[in-house]
Protein backbone atom coordinates (compact mmCIF):
# COMPACT_ATOMS: atom_id res chain seq x y z
CA UNK A 1 0.00 0.00 0.00
CA UNK A 2 1.16 3.35 -0.23
CA UNK A 3 0.40 6.19 1.95
CA UNK A 4 0.46 10.17 2.22
CA UNK A 5 3.00 11.04 5.11
CA UNK A 6 3.85 13.46 7.35
CA UNK A 7 7.22 15.84 6.92
CA UNK A 8 9.22 15.15 10.34
CA UNK A 9 9.82 18.29 11.73
CA UNK A 10 7.73 21.10 10.29
CA UNK A 11 4.16 19.30 10.19
CA UNK A 12 1.60 19.94 12.77
CA UNK A 13 -2.21 19.15 13.27
CA UNK A 14 -3.87 20.51 9.98
CA UNK A 15 -1.45 20.53 7.51
CA UNK A 16 -1.97 18.82 4.93
CA UNK A 17 0.32 15.03 4.45
CA UNK A 18 3.92 15.67 2.91
CA UNK A 19 5.69 12.79 0.92
CA UNK A 20 4.59 9.65 -0.24
CA UNK A 21 5.87 5.44 1.84
CA UNK A 22 5.34 2.82 -0.08
CA UNK A 23 4.68 -0.29 2.36
CA UNK A 24 5.14 -4.23 1.67
CA UNK A 25 3.40 -6.26 4.34
CA UNK A 26 3.03 -9.86 3.79
CA UNK A 27 1.45 -10.52 7.14
CA UNK A 28 -1.51 -13.07 7.31
CA UNK A 29 -3.38 -9.86 9.28
CA UNK A 30 -2.62 -7.40 6.76
CA UNK A 31 -6.68 -6.70 5.99
CA UNK A 32 -6.46 -6.09 9.86
CA UNK A 33 -3.44 -3.59 9.62
CA UNK A 34 -5.36 -1.73 6.65
CA UNK A 35 -8.25 -1.49 8.06
CA UNK A 36 -6.92 -0.21 11.27
CA UNK A 37 -5.03 2.07 9.40
CA UNK A 38 -8.03 3.59 7.48
CA UNK A 39 -11.08 3.58 9.19
CA UNK A 40 -11.77 5.03 13.15
CA UNK A 41 -12.24 2.94 16.17
CA UNK A 42 -13.30 4.21 19.61
CA UNK A 43 -9.46 2.74 21.12
CA UNK A 44 -6.10 2.33 19.40
CA UNK A 45 -2.86 0.72 20.72
CA UNK A 46 0.16 2.96 21.39
CA UNK A 47 3.53 1.81 20.64
CA UNK A 48 3.66 -1.11 23.60
CA UNK A 49 -0.13 -3.01 22.61
CA UNK A 50 -1.79 -1.04 25.91
CA UNK A 51 -5.19 0.14 24.85
CA UNK A 52 -5.41 4.16 24.65
CA UNK A 53 -8.56 6.34 23.13
CA UNK A 54 -8.57 6.92 19.89
CA UNK A 55 -12.43 8.43 19.06
CA UNK A 56 -13.05 7.45 22.51
CA UNK A 57 -11.72 10.70 24.62
CA UNK A 58 -12.82 8.84 27.97
CA UNK A 59 -14.76 6.27 29.30
CA UNK A 60 -16.36 4.92 32.83
CA UNK A 61 -18.94 2.45 34.09
CA UNK A 62 -21.93 3.48 35.67
CA UNK A 63 -23.05 -0.20 36.87
CA UNK A 64 -23.27 -2.25 33.69
CA UNK A 65 -23.21 0.65 31.77
CA UNK A 66 -19.78 1.57 29.89
CA UNK A 67 -20.41 5.60 29.36
CA UNK A 68 -18.26 7.15 26.62
CA UNK A 69 -16.98 10.14 25.83
CA UNK A 70 -16.44 11.32 21.89
CA UNK A 71 -13.58 13.26 20.82
CA UNK A 72 -14.45 16.33 19.28
CA UNK A 73 -12.76 17.04 16.07
CA UNK A 74 -12.74 13.91 14.30
CA UNK A 75 -13.16 13.61 10.66
CA UNK A 76 -13.96 10.89 8.17
CA UNK A 77 -12.58 10.78 4.71
CA UNK A 78 -15.24 12.47 2.86
CA UNK A 79 -15.31 15.29 5.59
CA UNK A 80 -18.15 14.28 7.91
CA UNK A 81 -17.88 14.90 11.45
CA UNK A 82 -17.71 11.93 13.73
CA UNK A 83 -20.30 11.95 16.63
CA UNK A 84 -21.86 9.84 19.02
CA UNK A 85 -24.26 8.99 16.12
CA UNK A 86 -21.46 7.98 13.94
CA UNK A 87 -20.76 5.16 16.51
CA UNK A 88 -24.00 3.80 16.89
CA UNK A 89 -24.53 3.77 13.44
CA UNK A 90 -21.76 1.46 13.63
CA UNK A 91 -23.40 -0.39 16.59
CA UNK A 92 -26.76 -1.55 14.70
CA UNK A 93 -24.60 -2.25 11.59
CA UNK A 94 -22.66 -4.42 13.09
CA UNK A 95 -24.81 -6.05 15.65
CA UNK A 96 -26.59 -6.95 12.87
CA UNK A 97 -24.52 -10.15 11.78
CA UNK A 98 -23.89 -13.28 13.81
CA UNK A 99 -19.96 -13.36 13.84
CA UNK A 100 -18.81 -9.87 12.33
CA UNK A 101 -15.06 -10.21 13.27
CA UNK A 102 -12.71 -12.87 11.43
CA UNK A 103 -10.78 -13.71 14.44
CA UNK A 104 -13.92 -15.30 15.84
CA UNK A 105 -17.53 -14.19 18.10
CA UNK A 106 -15.65 -13.16 21.14
CA UNK A 107 -15.07 -9.71 20.14
CA UNK A 108 -19.09 -9.70 19.65
CA UNK A 109 -21.02 -7.43 21.71
CA UNK A 110 -24.17 -8.99 24.09
CA UNK A 111 -26.54 -9.12 21.64
CA UNK A 112 -29.14 -7.75 24.74
CA UNK A 113 -26.52 -4.57 24.19
CA UNK A 114 -28.58 -1.09 23.10
CA UNK A 115 -26.40 2.19 23.35
CA UNK A 116 -28.36 5.41 23.64
CA UNK A 117 -26.73 9.10 22.70
CA UNK A 118 -27.51 11.48 25.41
CA UNK A 119 -25.73 14.18 22.99
CA UNK A 120 -23.09 14.56 20.30
CA UNK A 121 -20.04 13.74 22.41
CA UNK A 122 -21.48 10.62 24.72
CA UNK A 123 -22.66 7.43 24.17
CA UNK A 124 -23.88 4.55 26.80
CA UNK A 125 -23.57 1.04 26.61
CA UNK A 126 -25.88 -0.28 28.21
CA UNK A 127 -24.59 -3.97 28.39
CA UNK A 128 -27.15 -7.16 30.53
CA UNK A 129 -24.00 -7.33 32.42
CA UNK A 130 -20.28 -5.76 32.79
CA UNK A 131 -18.41 -6.33 29.73
CA UNK A 132 -13.97 -6.73 30.99
CA UNK A 133 -13.38 -6.98 27.76
CA UNK A 134 -15.45 -4.19 26.86
CA UNK A 135 -12.44 -1.68 25.72
CA UNK A 136 -10.78 -4.58 23.83
CA UNK A 137 -13.72 -5.07 21.73
CA UNK A 138 -13.56 -1.69 21.03
CA UNK A 139 -10.24 -2.16 18.83
CA UNK A 140 -12.42 -4.35 16.66
CA UNK A 141 -15.36 -1.77 16.48
CA UNK A 142 -15.13 0.19 13.02
CA UNK A 143 -16.59 3.39 13.03
CA UNK A 144 -17.21 4.33 9.53
CA UNK A 145 -18.77 7.79 7.92
CA UNK A 146 -22.61 6.88 7.10
CA UNK A 147 -21.24 7.56 3.61
CA UNK A 148 -19.42 4.11 3.78
CA UNK A 149 -22.41 2.64 5.18
CA UNK A 150 -25.43 3.39 2.65
CA UNK A 151 -22.57 2.88 -0.11
CA UNK A 152 -20.64 -0.19 0.43
CA UNK A 153 -20.54 -1.02 4.39
CA UNK A 154 -18.42 -4.65 4.26
CA UNK A 155 -19.86 -5.76 1.34
CA UNK A 156 -23.38 -5.65 2.44
CA UNK A 157 -24.44 -3.25 -0.20
CA UNK A 158 -22.75 -5.83 -2.73
CA UNK A 159 -23.71 -9.05 -1.33
CA UNK A 160 -27.17 -8.37 0.38
CA UNK A 161 -25.21 -9.10 3.28
CA UNK A 162 -22.27 -8.21 5.22
CA UNK A 163 -21.93 -11.83 6.84
CA UNK A 164 -18.98 -13.02 6.07
CA UNK A 165 -17.73 -10.92 3.50
CA UNK A 166 -15.19 -8.90 5.31
CA UNK B 1 13.25 -7.08 0.07
CA UNK B 2 16.03 -5.59 -2.98
CA UNK B 3 13.77 -2.93 -3.36
CA UNK B 4 14.18 -1.82 -0.08
CA UNK B 5 17.58 -2.32 0.76
CA UNK B 6 19.45 -2.17 -2.50
CA UNK B 7 17.11 0.78 -3.74
CA UNK B 8 15.26 3.80 -3.22
CA UNK B 9 11.94 4.92 -4.18
CA UNK B 10 10.43 1.49 -4.91
CA UNK B 11 9.63 0.23 -0.97
CA UNK B 12 10.46 2.23 1.80
CA UNK B 13 8.87 0.02 4.39
CA UNK B 14 8.82 -3.72 4.14
CA UNK B 15 7.76 -5.73 7.48
CA UNK B 16 8.15 -9.39 8.36
CA UNK B 17 11.38 -9.68 7.54
CA UNK B 18 13.05 -12.82 9.07
CA UNK B 19 15.60 -13.18 11.45
CA UNK B 20 17.72 -14.89 9.12
CA UNK B 21 17.78 -11.55 6.87
CA UNK B 22 17.98 -8.86 9.35
CA UNK B 23 21.42 -8.58 8.89
CA UNK B 24 21.08 -8.14 5.30
CA UNK B 25 19.00 -5.07 6.36
CA UNK B 26 21.36 -3.94 9.42
CA UNK B 27 24.29 -3.83 6.55
CA UNK B 28 22.21 -2.58 3.78
CA UNK B 29 22.74 1.17 2.33
CA UNK B 30 19.64 2.78 2.26
CA UNK B 31 17.35 0.83 4.55
CA UNK B 32 17.66 -0.07 8.78
CA UNK B 33 15.98 -3.12 10.91
CA UNK B 34 13.43 -1.56 13.21
CA UNK B 35 12.87 -4.04 15.91
CA UNK B 36 9.53 -4.57 17.64
CA UNK B 37 8.79 -6.28 21.02
CA UNK B 38 5.64 -7.66 19.36
CA UNK B 39 2.33 -9.09 20.58
CA UNK B 40 3.23 -12.78 19.11
CA UNK B 41 4.37 -16.16 20.63
CA UNK B 42 5.03 -19.75 19.21
CA UNK B 43 4.33 -22.48 21.26
CA UNK B 44 3.68 -26.35 20.99
CA UNK B 45 -0.02 -27.04 21.06
CA UNK B 46 -0.66 -30.20 23.08
CA UNK B 47 -3.27 -31.97 21.98
CA UNK B 48 -4.52 -33.46 25.27
CA UNK B 49 -7.32 -35.78 23.58
CA UNK B 50 -4.46 -38.07 22.14
CA UNK B 51 -3.10 -40.80 24.66
CA UNK B 52 -0.26 -40.34 27.06
CA UNK B 53 -1.23 -36.35 26.30
CA UNK B 54 -3.12 -35.42 29.19
CA UNK B 55 -0.70 -36.60 31.61
CA UNK B 56 0.60 -33.80 33.06
CA UNK B 57 3.97 -34.96 33.58
CA UNK B 58 4.00 -36.19 29.66
CA UNK B 59 3.57 -32.59 29.01
CA UNK B 60 6.32 -30.82 31.20
CA UNK B 61 8.88 -33.48 30.21
CA UNK B 62 7.97 -32.18 26.99
CA UNK B 63 8.53 -28.27 28.27
CA UNK B 64 12.12 -29.96 29.55
CA UNK B 65 13.45 -31.14 26.57
CA UNK B 66 13.71 -27.90 24.82
CA UNK B 67 16.55 -25.70 24.95
CA UNK B 68 14.23 -22.68 24.51
CA UNK B 69 18.16 -20.49 24.91
CA UNK B 70 19.60 -22.37 21.92
CA UNK B 71 16.18 -22.02 19.55
CA UNK B 72 16.58 -18.47 20.37
CA UNK B 73 19.89 -17.52 19.75
CA UNK B 74 20.08 -20.20 16.65
CA UNK B 75 16.32 -20.69 14.89
CA UNK B 76 15.72 -16.61 15.94
CA UNK B 77 19.10 -15.28 15.71
CA UNK B 78 18.57 -13.97 18.92
CA UNK B 79 15.40 -11.74 18.04
CA UNK B 80 12.96 -12.87 20.33
CA UNK B 81 12.14 -13.06 23.88
CA UNK B 82 12.15 -15.98 26.54
CA UNK B 83 8.35 -16.66 28.21
CA UNK B 84 7.08 -18.40 30.87
CA UNK B 85 3.92 -19.75 29.65
CA UNK B 86 1.65 -17.97 27.10
CA UNK B 87 1.75 -14.18 28.27
CA UNK B 88 4.46 -11.92 26.63
CA UNK B 89 6.79 -11.13 29.20
CA UNK B 90 6.22 -7.58 27.93
CA UNK B 91 2.23 -7.84 28.61
CA UNK B 92 0.48 -8.91 31.69
CA UNK B 93 3.05 -12.09 32.76
CA UNK B 94 3.25 -13.20 36.34
CA UNK B 95 6.89 -12.57 37.58
CA UNK B 96 6.89 -14.94 39.99
CA UNK B 97 7.00 -18.55 38.16
CA UNK B 98 10.14 -19.38 35.98
CA UNK B 99 10.39 -20.90 32.47
CA UNK B 100 10.73 -24.60 32.13
CA UNK B 101 14.32 -25.31 32.59
CA UNK B 102 16.29 -27.65 29.92
CA UNK B 103 16.45 -30.28 31.25
CA UNK B 104 16.99 -33.33 29.14
CA UNK B 105 17.49 -36.06 32.36
CA UNK B 106 14.59 -35.03 34.10
CA UNK B 107 12.60 -34.65 31.17
CA UNK B 108 13.28 -38.61 30.12
CA UNK B 109 12.64 -39.72 33.50
CA UNK B 110 9.04 -37.95 33.85
CA UNK B 111 8.29 -39.67 30.30
CA UNK B 112 9.41 -42.94 31.55
CA UNK B 113 6.90 -42.51 35.14
CA UNK B 114 4.19 -41.83 33.17
CA UNK B 115 4.44 -45.00 31.17
CA UNK B 116 5.29 -43.74 27.34
CA UNK B 117 5.43 -46.90 25.23
CA UNK B 118 9.35 -46.66 24.00
CA UNK B 119 7.93 -47.72 21.12
CA UNK B 120 5.73 -44.79 20.87
CA UNK B 121 6.22 -42.04 19.01
CA UNK B 122 5.75 -38.33 18.98
CA UNK B 123 3.78 -37.08 16.27
CA UNK B 124 4.64 -33.34 15.54
CA UNK B 125 3.01 -31.56 12.83
CA UNK B 126 3.61 -28.40 11.47
CA UNK B 127 3.22 -25.48 8.80
CA UNK B 128 5.54 -24.05 6.74
CA UNK B 129 5.60 -20.51 8.75
CA UNK B 130 6.70 -22.04 11.55
CA UNK B 131 8.74 -24.99 10.35
CA UNK B 132 12.26 -24.11 11.07
CA UNK B 133 10.89 -24.25 14.45
CA UNK B 134 9.37 -27.81 14.20
CA UNK B 135 12.47 -29.34 13.03
CA UNK B 136 14.45 -27.37 16.28
CA UNK B 137 11.65 -29.24 18.24
CA UNK B 138 11.48 -32.54 16.45
CA UNK B 139 15.62 -32.84 17.02
CA UNK B 140 14.82 -31.77 20.60
CA UNK B 141 12.61 -33.97 21.49
CA UNK B 142 14.11 -36.95 19.67
CA UNK B 143 17.96 -36.14 21.76
CA UNK B 144 16.45 -35.20 25.03
CA UNK B 145 13.65 -38.09 25.48
CA UNK B 146 15.34 -40.73 23.17
CA UNK B 147 12.09 -41.25 21.67
CA UNK B 148 11.07 -41.71 17.59
CA UNK B 149 9.41 -38.10 16.64
CA UNK B 150 6.85 -38.43 13.38
CA UNK B 151 7.59 -34.54 12.00
CA UNK B 152 3.90 -34.08 9.49
CA UNK B 153 3.94 -31.22 7.56
CA UNK B 154 0.68 -29.43 6.29
CA UNK B 155 1.29 -28.76 2.75
CA UNK B 156 0.03 -24.92 2.43
CA UNK B 157 -2.76 -25.90 -0.32
CA UNK B 158 -4.36 -27.94 2.27
CA UNK B 159 -3.77 -24.94 5.34
CA UNK B 160 -7.38 -23.89 5.01
CA UNK B 161 -8.77 -27.36 5.72
CA UNK B 162 -6.23 -27.99 8.37
CA UNK B 163 -7.04 -25.14 10.51
CA UNK B 164 -10.97 -26.04 9.89
CA UNK B 165 -10.51 -29.04 11.17
CA UNK B 166 -8.65 -27.66 14.03
CA UNK B 167 -11.47 -25.22 14.97
CA UNK B 168 -14.47 -27.41 14.17
CA UNK B 169 -12.93 -30.61 16.21
CA UNK B 170 -15.47 -33.11 14.84
CA UNK B 171 -12.37 -34.57 12.93
CA UNK B 172 -9.92 -36.03 15.23
CA UNK B 173 -5.95 -34.83 15.25
CA UNK B 174 -3.81 -37.15 14.59
CA UNK B 175 -0.65 -35.07 15.87
CA UNK B 176 0.79 -34.84 19.61
CA UNK B 177 1.66 -31.61 19.16
CA UNK B 178 1.87 -28.90 16.57
CA UNK B 179 4.35 -26.19 16.21
CA UNK B 180 1.97 -23.07 16.16
CA UNK B 181 2.51 -18.93 15.92
CA UNK B 182 -0.23 -16.87 17.23
CA UNK B 183 -1.15 -13.11 18.89
CA UNK B 184 -2.32 -10.88 20.61
CA UNK B 185 -4.57 -7.55 19.29
CA UNK B 186 -3.46 -5.58 22.77
CA UNK B 187 -1.41 -5.72 25.64
CA UNK B 188 -2.50 -6.50 29.36
CA UNK B 189 -4.41 -8.99 29.21
CA UNK B 190 -3.05 -11.91 26.98
CA UNK B 191 -5.74 -14.54 27.85
CA UNK B 192 -7.96 -12.75 26.10
CA UNK B 193 -6.61 -13.72 22.92
CA UNK B 194 -3.91 -15.86 23.34
CA UNK B 195 -4.97 -18.40 26.19
CA UNK B 196 -8.80 -18.33 25.55
CA UNK B 197 -8.13 -19.82 21.89
CA UNK B 198 -5.55 -22.56 23.37
CA UNK B 199 -7.40 -23.47 26.45
CA UNK B 200 -11.12 -22.60 27.03
CA UNK B 201 -13.71 -24.48 26.02
CA UNK B 202 -15.01 -21.68 23.16
CA UNK B 203 -11.53 -21.86 22.27
CA UNK B 204 -10.98 -22.41 18.78
CA UNK B 205 -7.34 -24.31 18.79
CA UNK B 206 -8.08 -26.39 22.43
CA UNK B 207 -7.82 -30.04 21.90
CA UNK B 208 -8.86 -31.86 25.40
CA UNK B 209 -11.27 -31.34 27.68
CA UNK B 210 -11.61 -28.13 29.25
CA UNK B 211 -10.13 -27.74 32.92
CA UNK B 212 -12.66 -26.75 35.26
CA UNK B 213 -10.00 -24.08 37.26
CA UNK B 214 -9.49 -22.38 33.62
CA UNK B 215 -13.07 -21.94 32.84
CA UNK B 216 -13.86 -20.44 36.58
CA UNK B 217 -10.94 -18.20 36.11
CA UNK B 218 -11.68 -16.90 32.22
CA UNK B 219 -15.54 -16.46 33.59
CA UNK B 220 -14.70 -14.35 36.13
CA UNK B 221 -12.35 -12.45 33.98
CA UNK B 222 -15.07 -11.18 31.41
CA UNK B 223 -17.24 -9.69 34.07
CA UNK B 224 -14.19 -7.61 35.83
CA UNK B 225 -14.72 -3.90 34.50
CA UNK B 226 -11.19 -3.12 37.24
CA UNK B 227 -7.76 -2.94 35.13
CA UNK B 228 -6.03 -3.76 38.02
CA UNK B 229 -8.16 -6.89 38.92
CA UNK B 230 -8.63 -8.13 35.70
CA UNK B 231 -4.55 -8.30 35.32
CA UNK B 232 -4.32 -10.20 38.36
CA UNK B 233 -6.55 -13.04 36.96
CA UNK B 234 -5.05 -12.82 33.67
CA UNK B 235 -1.77 -13.63 35.65
CA UNK B 236 -3.52 -16.02 37.48
CA UNK B 237 -4.64 -17.74 34.42
CA UNK B 238 -0.64 -17.51 32.95
CA UNK B 239 0.03 -19.58 36.20
CA UNK B 240 -2.49 -22.10 36.00
CA UNK B 241 -1.37 -22.92 32.15
CA UNK B 242 2.63 -22.84 33.41
CA UNK B 243 1.59 -25.14 35.92
CA UNK B 244 -0.59 -27.57 34.21
CA UNK B 245 2.04 -27.23 30.80
CA UNK B 246 -0.60 -26.77 28.80
CA UNK B 247 1.63 -26.18 25.67
CA UNK B 248 5.09 -26.78 24.91
CA UNK B 249 5.78 -22.63 25.96
CA UNK B 250 8.53 -21.36 23.67
CA UNK B 251 9.30 -17.72 22.97
CA UNK B 252 7.68 -14.41 21.79
CA UNK B 253 8.94 -13.84 18.26
CA UNK B 254 10.17 -10.12 18.03
CA UNK B 255 8.46 -8.32 14.70
CA UNK B 256 11.48 -7.20 12.24
CA UNK B 257 11.04 -4.39 9.50
CA UNK B 258 13.12 -2.87 6.94
CA UNK B 259 12.59 1.03 6.72
CA UNK B 260 13.71 3.25 4.62
CA UNK B 261 16.70 5.71 6.42
CA UNK B 262 14.46 9.00 5.23
CA UNK B 263 11.45 7.32 6.30
CA UNK B 264 10.62 8.01 10.63
CA UNK B 265 8.61 4.81 11.18
CA UNK B 266 7.49 3.76 14.87
CA UNK B 267 7.08 -0.10 15.38
CA UNK B 268 4.01 -0.70 17.59
CA UNK B 269 3.38 -4.44 19.42
CA UNK B 270 0.35 -5.33 18.02
CA UNK B 271 -0.42 -3.92 14.77
CA UNK B 272 1.26 -2.07 11.78
CA UNK B 273 1.11 1.24 12.32
CA UNK B 274 1.85 4.19 10.01
CA UNK B 275 -0.03 7.29 11.80
CA UNK B 276 3.25 8.76 13.06
CA UNK B 277 5.05 7.52 9.76
CA UNK B 278 7.25 10.75 8.44
CA UNK B 279 9.60 11.15 5.94
CA UNK B 280 12.97 13.70 6.23
CA UNK B 281 13.40 16.38 2.66
CA UNK B 282 16.04 13.59 1.59
CA UNK B 283 13.07 11.19 0.93
CA UNK B 284 12.98 10.55 -2.83
CA UNK B 285 9.23 11.41 -2.72
CA UNK B 286 10.22 15.06 -1.14
CA UNK B 287 13.38 15.76 -3.83
CA UNK B 288 11.84 17.73 -6.07
CA UNK B 289 9.54 19.70 -4.17
CA UNK B 290 9.71 23.47 -5.06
Amino acid sequence: MAQSTQAAASWKAGDAPVGEVRVVDPHPLNWLYVTWNTMEEPVRTDERGEIVGACMEDSHWEGSTLVVKVRDGVRFQDGTTLTSASIERAFDEVQKWVAPHPPGTYLNFHPDTTVDCPDDSTIRFNFPEPDGLALAKFRGFHIASDRFWDESGFGGKVYGTSEGHW
Amino acid sequence: MNRVCDAEGEVDIVSEISPADAQRVIESEHAHLVTIDAMRIVSGLINRDRAYMNDVWVRKALNLAVDKERLISEVFQGYAHPVVAMSPPYSGAPTDIEPYPYDPDMAKRLLQEAGWPSDRALVLATTSDVAPIADYLAESFRSSLGIEVDLVSVPDEGLAAAQKALVEKKIPQHFDVLAHAWFDLAAGYPPAVIHREYHHSGGAFRLGSPLEMFEDLMGRSVVETNAGKLGDLGRDIDRLTHREALSVFLCCPMALVAVNNHVNFTGHAATLELAETSVDEGHWSRRNEP
